[in-house]
């Protein structure tokens, strides 16, 4: 069945559902929605709201297998009459994993993989790929191997390949989750380029909706398996506040804060438009400016942690990574490091549970020299490490069983899964878990080890917002009971509201450590969101919370 | 800036060439050209590392010829009889002196050929054979070193837990290490179950499929492919008039060298020294137009 030919719509679906085969409820229901050509759609929601699910049965050889019902049209014919070689080059797909899309060894061949496949005569094919390597910034590191490249440039490079088959439309599958802010930031911003200047149409679903959410044509919000908004980004949010949903709370700062007051009207969108609203709302010289925290106190006890003047190079001849590190962690706080890309934050968690060894300086655990723990004793009821990809601490076919590998004690087992939300997960296996998911069971794993010393190692990247919310839920509960956590992070909107002390990174060194209210209303561009949109009329709100408090306040006064 | 400039097909037919000769030939001349021309070439490519390499060579080739003459007995000219009564001679010293040259000269071609030759190259090459064995051989070229890389970030991850293979008693830590295989096997299995994904979305499933290369045949190529053949023709001449004769069994017979035979050892000398000529004169006329510029 061929419906009639509209040149306009790039999909277009009535009534999709999609059951896989092991489910009994179905992962994609009643979907119905069409995209124009040229235009930029951000599809979010939840993890396992089915947004991958979706995306995936926009090009046939990605579909998962599965009960489907109802047809998906491209460019007015069903997508499954669509022939392979038209759908290889004229829909793009641009997944998670930066590393794991990369199939060649140099970057020039992974540039030109897609034309090799398409059967390009040789000419057409340098033209193309030079094209690309132009655009894209890459011809500097063309002839590279791809194992140098950072994250960013990685999934750049993933971005570049696609793009050279010159196709129509772009999908992306939350390309920037695994990447730091600021390459997720250029990674998005390339991405509108492709979309304003070349009129490429883009459907992309994200996490992180700062960024992002101002600049989309539309957004589609998923629940469960269904749609349920379908709307302009300036009237999603009242969309979903007027339903009472959760995802409210994963939109920008601006917008919550905006309906977390009950304002009426139109959503302030970005920071700017934020600034100007907040501006608007408090016309009258506000009566609170600020919210009252303690000063930073120092720590009177000992440190459960504590570093002196740490160096540590990884070689001989190659330049220092640690470069007199100096940190005190008191007991039962959440203590987070921020920083930019490859300062040595890591490193410096390695140095803690020494799998690094310094060269120079001090490292006291409880107390005693980390060198002169023995054997099993740092690792068994003292230290732990949640690495940054938790699935290389799975070796077992199910949760249970994972967990069963570090200890024997069932009681102690059920108290860890209950503490970390993960009883219904315990049949899985760990492979199959979403990145949250997988956080929280490996979360699960290394407190059987009854740590007193938590060193986290980017614990949010990839979380959605309610994932995030449950997790440092998890950690507040364990820092109340006497565990004290390091938290290497990039994730300020994170460490903002939940961390007891931020330290700054920067060049091998901690350059700062305040209380992370005082430390990012003292900071005017690595800061939070909220903060930002704030800081001309609070003097330090640096969480949407703490604006709606002050708003608050200063509202009942006025009345 | 030399050799490893030239189109990978040129440097594939000259070492082709270069190791068939040497494997071939058993005229003493003719090897001692190859000898010498792999020995200095080595040495022009990779510096010292290949001196002290051939300098380590030598010795071992000295040995390998007493061992091969001490085993061998073949030949009319007896020197002396060792203490089991075979007689040592001096076709099997000598036919044994020639083996090891040239598995010397072997040796040392392939470290030059090692530095000549770059996995884009044996890619391209592949690639001109069937595209898919290129990409088969590019990916594998990935995978390995990344099965390397995520080993030592498991085994960390592991140590952070103490269960690292490095810790714990001898037991553990033998148990340690096969779930560090563990994981990195299923990792494997997950990562190119991904990357068969995001081919597949390329279109790697569809036929036709035709391989890219970063090279460009040039004048150059052209010129160098022309002066090739060239001393091959003139090396071939020499072995169809018989000129690369030589017999070690039971006596030595080598083909004496007549007016002519210089011509066809110029030939060959030519061949193996193309490269390093190559070499020498591009870093010539660098230095050269250096100097132009710096008056």
């Amino acid at each position: 069945m061929v419906i009639k030919e509209n040149n306009l719509e790039q999909f277009k679906t009535d009534g999709f559902s999609f059951r896989y085969p092991t489910m009994t409820k179905p992962s994609l229901e009643d979907i119905s929605f069409s995209v124009k050509k040229g235009e930029y759609l951000l599809i979010c929601g939840s993890s396992g709201s089915g947004k991958t699910t979706l995306l995936r049965h926009l090009k046939s050889c990605l579909a998962p297998k599965g009960a489907k019902k109802g047809v998906i049209y491209f460019n007015g014919k069903p997508l499954d009459e669509v022939f392979e070689r038209e759908q290889a080059s004229k829909i793009g797909f641009v997944m998670q994993s930066p590393d794991d899309q990369i199939v060649t060894d140099k970057v020039w061949h992974e540039l030109a993989f897609g034309l090799e496949s398409l059967g390009c005569d040789k000419r057409s094919m340098r033209g193309r790929v030079a094209e690309m390597a132009c655009y894209f910034g890459i011809q500097d590191w063309f002839h590279r191997n791809v194992a140098e490249l950072s994250g960013g440039q990685k999934q750049l490079l993933n971005l570049a390949s696609v793009m050279a088959m010159r196709p129509e439309v772009l999908i992306l599958d939350e390309p920037t989750s695994q990447l730091d802010p600021i390459a997720a930031s250029d990674f998005l911003n390339t991405v509108r380029r492709i979309n304003r200047e070349l009129g490429t149409t883009v459907i992309i679903t994200e996490h992180r909706l700062e960024d992002i959410l101002p600049h989309a044509d539309r957004v589609i919000v998923m629940e469960r398996g269904r749609i349920i908004s379908d709307s302009m980004p300036r009237t999603t949010g009242k969309v979903l506040y007027e339903q009472g949903s959760p995802m409210l709370y994963a939109m920008p700062t601006s917008m919550r804060v905006f309906y977390d007051l009950d304002c009426k009207g139109d959503a302030p969108l970005t920071v700017r438009e934020g600034r100007e609203w907040l501006e608007g709302e408090n016309k009258k010289e506000p009566i609170q400016r600020s919210i009252e925290s303690p000063k930073m106190e120092e720590y009177t006890d000992d440190p459960v942690l504590s570093l002196k003047e740490v160096w540590f190079r990884y070689q001989k001849k190659s330049p220092d990574v640690l470069r007199g590190v100096s940190l005190d962690v008191k007991k039962g706080t959440l203590h987070a490091i921020v920083g930019g890309n490859g300062a040595g934050k890591s490193t410096t968690l390695k140095a803690i549970c020494n799998i690094c060894r310094p060269y120079r300086g001090s490292i006291r655990v409880f107390g005693k020299d980390v060198r002169k723990y023995k054997g099993k004793e740092l690792f068994s009821g003292c230290i732990s490490m949640l690495p940054q990809d938790p699935k290389s601490l799975f070796v077992k076919g199910s949760v249970l069983r994972e967990l069963s590998e570090m200890t024997g004690d069932k009681a102690e087992i059920e108290r860890v899964t209950g503490l970390c939300r993960i009883e219904e997960l315990l049949d899985k296996h760990p492979y199959d878990l979403s990145g949250g998911e997988s956080q929280r069971v490996a979360l699960a794993k290394i407190l059987l080890t009854k740590p007193k010393l938590l060193l986290l190692d980017e614990p949010t990247k990839g979380m959605d917002s309610f994932f995030k919310r449950s997790f440092a839920a998890i950690i507040k509960e364990l820092t109340q009971s006497g565990v004290s956590c390091v938290m290497v992070s990039h994730d300020i909107e994170f460490c903002a509201e939940y961390a007891d002390r931020v330290s700054m990174f920067f060049d091998g060194g901690i350059v700062t450590t305040d209380t992370p209210r005082s430390f990012f209303s003292q900071n005017s561009f690595y800061t939070t969101a909220a903060n930002r949109m704030s800081r001309h009329i609070f003097t330090n709100a640096v969480t949407a919370e703490d604006i709606v408090k002050l708003c608050r306040i200063n509202r009942e006064a006025d009345l | 800036m030399g050799f490893e400039q030239c189109h990978p097909t040129v440097n594939l037919i000259y070492f082709a060439v270069a190791f068939y000769t040497t494997f071939i030939f058993k005229h003493p001349v003719f090897l001692i050209i190859s000898f010498i021309s792999a020995f200095a070439y080595s040495i022009k490519r990779n510096g010292i590392r290949s001196f002290i390499f051939n300098m380590v060579l030598l010795p071992l080739g000295i040995a390998f010829a007493l061992y091969y003459s001490s085993y061998n007995h073949f030949g009319v000219t007896v020197l002396e009889q060792n203490l089991i009564g075979n007689s040592i001679t001096l076709e099997s010293i000598v036919y044994g002196g020639l083996l090891s040259i040239k598995v010397m000269t072997a040796l040392m071609w392939l470290t030059s050929l090692y530095s000549v030759f770059t996995s884009d190259k044996v890619v391209y090459l592949f690639g001109a054979i069937s595209p898919k064995l290129s990409l088969v051989l590019s990916i594998l070229l990935r995978l390995l070193p990344r099965l390397k890389r995520q080993s030592i970030i498991i085994n960390n991850a592991r140590k952070g837990i103490g269960r690292g293979i490095g810790q714990g008693n001898i037991f553990k830590r033998i148990l340690n290490l096969f779930s560090v295989i563990s994981i990195l096997i299923t990792w494997m299995i997950e990562t190119l179950g991904q990357s068969s994904v995001s081919m597949h979305s390329r279109g790697s499933s569809l036929r036709g499929r035709r391989a890219y290369s970063i090279y460009r045949f040039d004048s150059r190529d052209r010129a160098y492919v022309v002066a090739m053949f060239f001393c091959m023709t003139l090396v071939l001449m020499a072995v169809m008039l018989g000129q690369c004769d030589a017999v070690y069994d039971p006596m030595i017979r080598i083909s004496m060298p007549t007016a002519v035979s210089w011509v066809f050892y110029g030939g060959y000398f030519c061949f193996a020294v193309m490269p390093m000529a190559l070499e020498l004169w591009t870093e010539y006329s660098f230095y050269r137009s250096r100097k132009a510029i710096k008056g």
